[in-house]
């Protein structure tokens, strides 16, 4: 005879262990279970059959996979945990006698780990462990990112250390610095959550979320332990990546920083990035081009000239560049060459984009202004990724501008974001003269000088070309700002192609309809009444008919054989509206000859409209037939497919349909 | 019992002062040796114990208790100090005499070897320390000659506060002293002597208690000593301060002074005018050793030397940040199986933007709807929002908590693989052929018959395809003209029993229809345009046949006194002059009448009729039979197989086959319904439709297995009556409670291996729903694609 089984002591009841267990067994406290779940990257697991696995009947237990925990037994970082259980155990006990200097004579020990053992940890190896390869690290880098741009922007508590929130500022700094010097910055959208980045790092995209830069409020119940926990371990992670990233394009990690200049709030400019060799160092030139500012003409002269050098310096970098292009058909370069079809009949294979102009070089020709009332990190760091080497901002948005006086005659583009002011004096003919006048005017405009809206950089980036400025003119209405991540799908509504391209048969018919009986204003209004009534009990019919297989018409003449008996109101209207239009057609009717042409067109979209009814009804009951021969199962998972498909596709219907009412409020506005 | 309570007595005494007490019990010793003398001199005895009633008590601490009563007035402490004194000194002067006597027993007791026990009370200290002052030792020569003091044995039970060493104590046990009612004494000490019983009153007491109660009278009796048991005056008091609540020893003072054993008064002047020594002035060797000692500690760099916290914080937070690059030698590992990654969160859409494009802003009733709702049920955590300018837009209230729920769902949600179908749904749906491919079937109303007040219960086409015969609630039984809808026959059958089914005779040799109404089965022969007289008469001559039969007494097989399970008979001239030629009387209403294809026998069920449910009738022979003796469940419909001799019988859940030549159960088909309505039997015989009332329609491939092949729910109402089309056409019907008719394309193959083909092809509607009943029974031309339906509306419709 077989050895008899017991319940759970083999199968899933094994494999699965609960967090109580799991404790248990790692002989942890549970706060420190949860940090070492969050290191090592160990998630609960939904077992197949709770019930097969659970011992016990709460539903809400949390299961581990044994395996998982059994990993965690040969983790380095237990003893850890252990031994700062062990000290904090002995300052307490002190303290509880009374004992401080005793207290604090351990307290201070622990700093001296090779003496008094603290238990001081790193989490390289569990980095090296989750991440084998530098792409799994970048493959994650997406919450690292949000979660450290969001603490570099917290406001310092007890459990945010003002420590930790400096240490977040300066990795998130680095790796800005990082994008900007690889250009591997690719989008960004400005959203109402913060603006979101999307780069690419050795083809991995990704993506990260940098809030305003506001006081967070910190609403409702936020753990800043588990924060923190994640916090440690994204530093090291992000320390880690960036040391990487930044031997890669050859600078020296960690860059110089310059504390001074920091607190001056530099931000970008407080680092000095080094390169390991010689090629690096026309980079380090120009990021850290934070100019002395001071309203004294001396050094403004001293700011012309040096304006002057690098504009000089650009022009001859550009002269420099346009033959060593020509003459490049020899040398070996990092682009993508362009396959051309030599012979006529070969497939076409889909290339990557290969544009004369690089994005990353958008703003290099420029020199940019940033007014004191726009957001100056995010420009700052944008512009910059985009190539701009010469960013100026007024004094009060910090250290490290490339100019800090407005009127410096270089400035091509001022990037303003504050209200036009309808003074009087706007009004007048000579504006000019006034403009020069008052030189802080609220309207104040420097000739030869491009002035826009922040939009314009930003959808500049995601088109990946200058778009005209006069759209995004200050005071003008804003074109809509589109986020550059949503990859449009067959089907669905995409607010950038007209509506006539996206909208179906039936919507297109209606709405010509409606135009129609627009033009033809008040006179009909009782004839659109009527169809309106009428088109409402096709759909009632629609609806009713909606299981039948059987055809309307047969019906209908079923009906007639039978005489008035049954006296459907609906089918009666229907036959009373067909009467009348066929009434209409032959010029019978009360209205004109006039509008008989207008009503023959009408006439025939609603001929249209009824035939593509048919057709779907046709459709509907094809489908009803079919659905019936499924199996139960199946059945349910199709019309689960279509409850959701049916979902979206009246989300995007709704969106037509708005945009259809607020192109035709334009259009009414407009005439 | 005893112990307990002298003790709890004694206690006061204890604590006022145990060396009083004891001492005075001591004394008491060698009263049992004097009781025994007492009980010879009478009175003496039972005077001295009267006044000390209680116990060991003697006389002079009687009178001690009365002194103190006395001079209790003044100040007490004091005098009791004294009187203590003065009791000391009398025991002493007492004691004296006897200790000295107890110790030369003892000398004599040691030397013999005995036990002390018995002279250990008596033994003093008192009187020892006094002999201490002179001499509490005996000198004895020891083994070698040598002197040897010898000390006395120390008494432990003197001026101890051992509570167990107390005086005689009876050690009868828990037993009632009423057991030495008839003994001279009341029990034993410890030592096993006799503890005599006190004299108790006689004359002389009552006259004595009489004149003056004595003090302390409780009336009580010692158990211990038999003696009556009273009440010091200390004891008194100590009730007394119990009861104020005071501490019951008034000699224990409850604040007293504070004895400065050290003074806090400082002296000036030093003890001694010695001179300081000199390694006072000399530095020390010892500390020297130690200070060189932590100096080679640290200049060997074992000591560290102190820093500011600030450089240590910053060498601490230079040591946190190393440098290196983590994946120098990087090897990809394949990932691990059971490993998930967490899913990124989906990239922002349109409606995110901070000015999105005017058709995500949601209208104000959206809004509304958005805010009202509960902040789980919303199905996005946020609202477009459209601002005009960059400047415009705030912080994001809730974007911290937003990370803070990522991260807990990184560390704490449950990952589980989803495998999302991504496919058209529109491919999951089977191929079917188009209708117009299967055509013909029956599509609209081609005639409808009215005439039948109350329901149509049962329609029927005759073989011939040219008329229909249809059986309502009001009774009658009508005959159409199929095409044209003319009525060409109608007869009442009863007054009150409505028509439940009439079915035409198969065989196109006679024009014979059976009608059921009520426990009655009529067969009639209709007349009508197209009937010829021959054809009328062979149908006359078919059902006229079984009279000669039935006379002739062949059927008669039943055993005397057994009712025949029906009744054949005339129906009586009236009926008889318009066509009804046979009534058959059967025990219970019939609902359904199936013929054999050649038309000899037909089947009949009424369900209500337990046994005889099921009935066969035999044309040819008048005779009746009832084929089963018991059922198991009850029976709904029957029919005969369409080419085999085999019978089927449908109960409420499963449907049976017999075969009635060898007379056995072939099969048992479950459909799996809740209750089967009706059944029908593919012309080919291999296939089987079921219909149930919990709306399912269900198609069974009897050579496959015993479950559906395919079970079809398109009705919303229970079904009624399934049909087969037998005349060759792939279709058949259903007919439902929800008014309409469902035709199938249903073609059974001529390979063997191949699976019928179902499809549905038309819903005919047209019948009206009246009291929840709609189509009640449909029948199919033996021909065309025709079929005819009978509805609760009271018509009869003829599709095509």
């Amino acid at each position: 005879m077989a050895k008899i089984k017991r319940k759970g002591q083999a199968g899933q009841a094994r494999n699965y262990i609960t967090r109580t267990q799991a404790v248990k067994k790692l002989q942890l406290s549970l706060p420190d279970f949860r940090k070492l779940c969050i290191w090592k990257g160990i998630y609960p697991r939904e077992p197949r059959n709770r019930k097969k696995v659970s011992k016990s009947a709460t539903a809400s237990t949390t299961f581990y996979y044994t395996k998982d925990i059994q990993y965690l037994l040969h983790e380095p970082l237990l003893q850890k945990f252990r031994d700062q259980k062990a000290l904090e155990k002995k300052i307490s006990r002190a303290l509880g006698r009374g004992d401080v200097s005793d207290a604090a004579r351990l307290e201070r020990n622990a700093a001296r780990p090779d003496k008094t053992g603290k238990p001081r940890y790193t989490l390289n190896h569990v980095i090296r462990e989750r991440y084998p390869t530098f792409i799994d690290a970048l493959r994650d880098l997406d919450d690292c990112l949000s979660m450290l741009f969001l603490f570099a922007n917290l406001p310092s508590t007890t459990a945010v250390p003002a420590k930790m929130i400096a240490r977040c500022e300066r990795l998130c700094l680095e790796f800005e610095h990082y994008l900007i010097v690889s250009h591997s910055l690719r989008k960004s959208f400005l959203s109402i959550k913060g603006i979101y980045y999307q780069a690419n790092i050795q083809g991995e995209d990704i993506l990260w979320l940098v809030p305003y830069k506001f006081n967070q409020r910190i609403v409702g119940d936020v753990d800043f332990r588990i924060m923190g926990t994640f916090v440690e371990f994204y530093m090291t992670l992000l320390g880690f990546v960036n040391y990487r990233l930044y031997t890669s394009v050859g600078l020296k990690y960690p860059p110089k920083f310059d504390q001074l200049k920091d607190d001056q709030g530099a931000e970008l400019g407080a680092f000095a990035l080094e390169g390991v060799n010689i090629a690096a160092n026309d980079e380090t030139k120009t990021i850290t081009n934070g100019e002395e500012h001071g309203p004294d003409p001396k050094v403004q002269a001293e700011v012309d000239k040096l304006v002057q050098k690098l504009r000089d310096e650009a022009d001859e970098k550009d002269a420099g560049e346009g033959p060593a292009e020509e003459e490049s058909e020899e040398q070996p370069s990092d682009g993508i060459d362009k396959f051309e079809p030599v012979a006529p009949g070969g497939d076409v294979l889909p290339q990557p984009s290969h544009s004369s102009s690089d994005p990353s070089q958008l703003f290099s020709k420029f020199t940019i202004f940033l007014s004191r009332e726009t957001p100056r990190q995010p420009l700052e760091f944008i512009l910059r990724a985009f190539g701009c080497k010469r960013i100026g901002w007024d004094s009060v948005l910090g250290e490290g501008a490339f100019t800090t006086d407005e009127s410096d005659p270089s400035i091509t583009h001022q990037i303003v974001d504050r209200p036009v002011v309808q003074a009087a004096a706007s009004g007048e003919g000579d504006g000019e003269d006034n403009q020069t006048a008052q030189k802080l005017g609220p309207n104040a405009r420097y000739p030869g000088r491009v002035y826009v809206q922040p939009q314009w950089v930003w959808d500049s980036v995601n088109d990946e070309e200058l778009k005209g400025p006069e759209v995004y003119a200050p005071g003008a209405q804003l074109p809509p700002h589109l986020s550059p991540f949503v990859k449009p799908t067959q089907g669905q509504y995409d607010p950038t192609v007209p509506l006539e391209e996206q909208q179906t048969e039936g919507e297109a018919i209606d709405a010509q309809l409606e135009d129609a009986n627009e033009a033809h204003g008040g006179d009909e209004s009782d004839v659109e009444n009527d169809m309106d009534v009428a088109s409402d009990n096709d759909e009632e019919e629609d609806d009713g008919d909606f299981g039948g297989f059987s055809g309307e018409d047969n019906e209908e003449e079923g009906e007639k054989e039978e005489g008035s008996e049954d006296g459907n109101d609906e089918e009666t209207a229907t036959l009373q509206r067909q009467r009348e239009l066929e009434a209409e057609i032959a010029g019978k009717s009360v209205h004109g000859a006039g509008q008989s042409k207008v009503d023959a067109k009408t006439k025939a979209k609603l001929e249209a409209k009824r035939a593509l009814e048919r057709r779907k009804k046709q459709e509907a009951e094809d489908l009803e037939r079919a659905k019936g021969m499924l199996s139960k199962k199946k059945r349910k998972l199709f019309e689960q497919m279509q409850y959701t498909n049916s979902k979206k596709s009246a989300e995007d219907m709704k969106l037509r349909q708005k945009r259809r009412r607020l192109e035709k409020e334009k259009e009414r506005a407009k005439a | 019992m005893q112990t307990d309570r002298s003790s709890k007595l004694s206690t006061p005494n204890a604590t006022m002062g145990p060396k009083l007490t004891d001492k005075k019990r001591k004394s008491r010793e060698p009263e049992p040796e004097s009781d025994d003398e007492l009980g010879n001199g009478l009175f003496d005895g039972v005077l001295s114990q009267s006044e000390d009633e209680e116990d060991y008590i003697p006389s002079d601490d009687e009178k001690e208790g009365e002194d103190e009563d006395e001079d209790d007035s003044g100040t007490e402490g004091t005098e009791g100090s004294e009187d203590e004194g003065e009791d000391e000194d009398d025991i002493l002067s007492e004691d004296i005499p006897s200790d000295l006597d107890a110790e030369e027993e003892m000398d004599k007791l040691v030397k013999q070897g005995e036990e002390l026990e018995i002279t250990e009370p008596g033994v003093d200290p008192k009187p020892r320390e006094d002999d201490s002052m002179e001499k509490n030792f005996r000198i004895e020569k020891d083994a070698n000659g040598g002197e040897r003091y010898v000390y006395d044995e120390i008494d432990a039970a003197y001026d101890s506060d051992d509570t167990d060493a107390q005086g005689p104590v009876n050690t009868i046990g828990d037993i009632p002293l009423s057991f030495y009612d008839s003994y001279p004494h009341i029990g034993y000490d410890i030592n096993g002597k006799k503890i005599m019983r006190p004299a108790t009153g006689d004359a002389l007491q009552s006259l004595l208690d009489s004149i003056e109660v004595p003090k302390g009278w409780t009336g009580l009796t010692d158990v211990n000593t038999g003696n009556p048991l009273n009440i010091t005056q200390e004891e008194l008091e100590i009730v007394r301060r119990v009861q104020m609540g005071l501490l019951p020893d008034d000699l224990q003072d409850p604040y007293p002074d504070t004895v400065e054993y050290f003074t806090s008064i400082e002296e000036k002047m030093p003890l001694s005018s010695a001179p300081e020594p000199k390694r006072r002035f000399v530095p020390s060797k010892n500390e020297a050793k130690q200070i060189m000692k932590l100096v080679r500690a640290i200049r060997e760099g074992r000591i560290l030397p102190y820093k500011p916290p600030e450089e240590r914080e910053r060498e601490e937070q230079e040591e946190d940040e190393v440098h290196f690059d983590l994946w120098q030698n990087e090897e990809p590992q394949a990932p691990n199986p059971m490993h998930i990654p967490a899913p990124k969160l989906p990239p922002p859409g349109y409606d995110l933007s901070y000015n999105p494009p005017e058709e995500y802003l949601p209208a104000n009733k959206e809004r509304e709807a958005w805010e009202n709702a509960d902040p789980e049920d919303r199905e996005k955590e946020y609202l477009p929002q459209k601002y005009i300018a960059l400047r415009k837009v705030p912080a994001w209230g809730t974007l911290v908590k937003e990370r803070f729920e990522r991260c807990m769902d990184l560390y704490l949600a449950p990952r589980v693989r989803k495998n999302r179908l991504n496919i058209d749904p529109n491919s999951l749906l089977p191929k079917l052929p188009s209708p117009a491919e299967l055509k013909p079937f029956p599509t609209v109303v081609q005639t409808i018959f009215r005439g039948h007040e109350g329901r149509v219960r049962s329609v029927a086409i005759d073989p011939t395809g040219v008329a229909l015969a249809t059986g309502g609630d009001d009774g009658t039984v009508r005959v159409w003209e199929l095409l044209t809808g003319r009525q060409v026959w109608s007869i009442k059958l009863s007054s009150d029993e409505p028509v439940n089914t009439v079915r035409w005779r198969p065989a196109k040799d006679a024009f014979i229809l059976a009608a059921a109404a009520g426990e009655d089965i009529f067969l009639m022969v209709p007349t009508h345009a197209s009937v010829t007289p021959v054809l009328d008469q062979a149908s006359r001559d078919v059902l006229a046949a079984g009279f000669g039969y039935a006379t002739n007494g062949q059927g008669q097989t039943l055993p005397a006194g057994k009712e025949p399970p029906a009744k054949w008979a005339r129906p009586g001239t009236k009926l008889e002059d318009e066509g009804v030629l046979i009534r058959i009387t059967v025990r219970s209403t019939v609902k359904v009448i199936n013929w054999h294809r050649k038309g000899d026998h037909f089947a009949t069920v009424s369900p209500a009729g337990q046994r005889s449910s099921v009935a066969i009738h035999t044309l040819s022979k008048h005779l009746t039979q009832i084929p089963f003796r018991k059922l198991s469940g009850l029976a709904q419909t029957a029919a005969f197989h369409p080419l085999r001799p085999l019978f089927f019988v449908a109960t409420q859940r499963t449907i049976r086959c017999y075969d009635l030549q060898k007379l056995e159960l072939v099969k048992i088909v479950q459909p799996g319904a809740k209750w089967i309505s009706s059944f029908d039997m593919h012309p080919g015989g291999d296939n089987l439709i079921v219909g149930s009332y919990d709306k399912r329609l269900l198609w069974h491939d009897l050579d496959l297995s015993n479950r559906p092949y395919k079970t079809m729910r398109f009705h919303s109402e229970a079904i009624r009556q399934v049909r087969y089309h037998k005349g060759g056409l792939p279709l058949f019907a259903d007919a439902s409670d929800d008014g309409s008719l469902q035709i199938f394309h249903g073609k059974v193959p001529n390979d063997q291996l191949e699976n019928p083909t179902i499809v549905p092809v038309k819903m005919l509607k047209g019948h009206k729903v009246v009291n929840k009943l709609g189509v009640l029974d449909i029948d199919w031309h033996p021909r065309e694609p025709w079929c005819v339906s009978g509805g609760a509306d009271g018509t009869a419709r003829l599709w095509m």
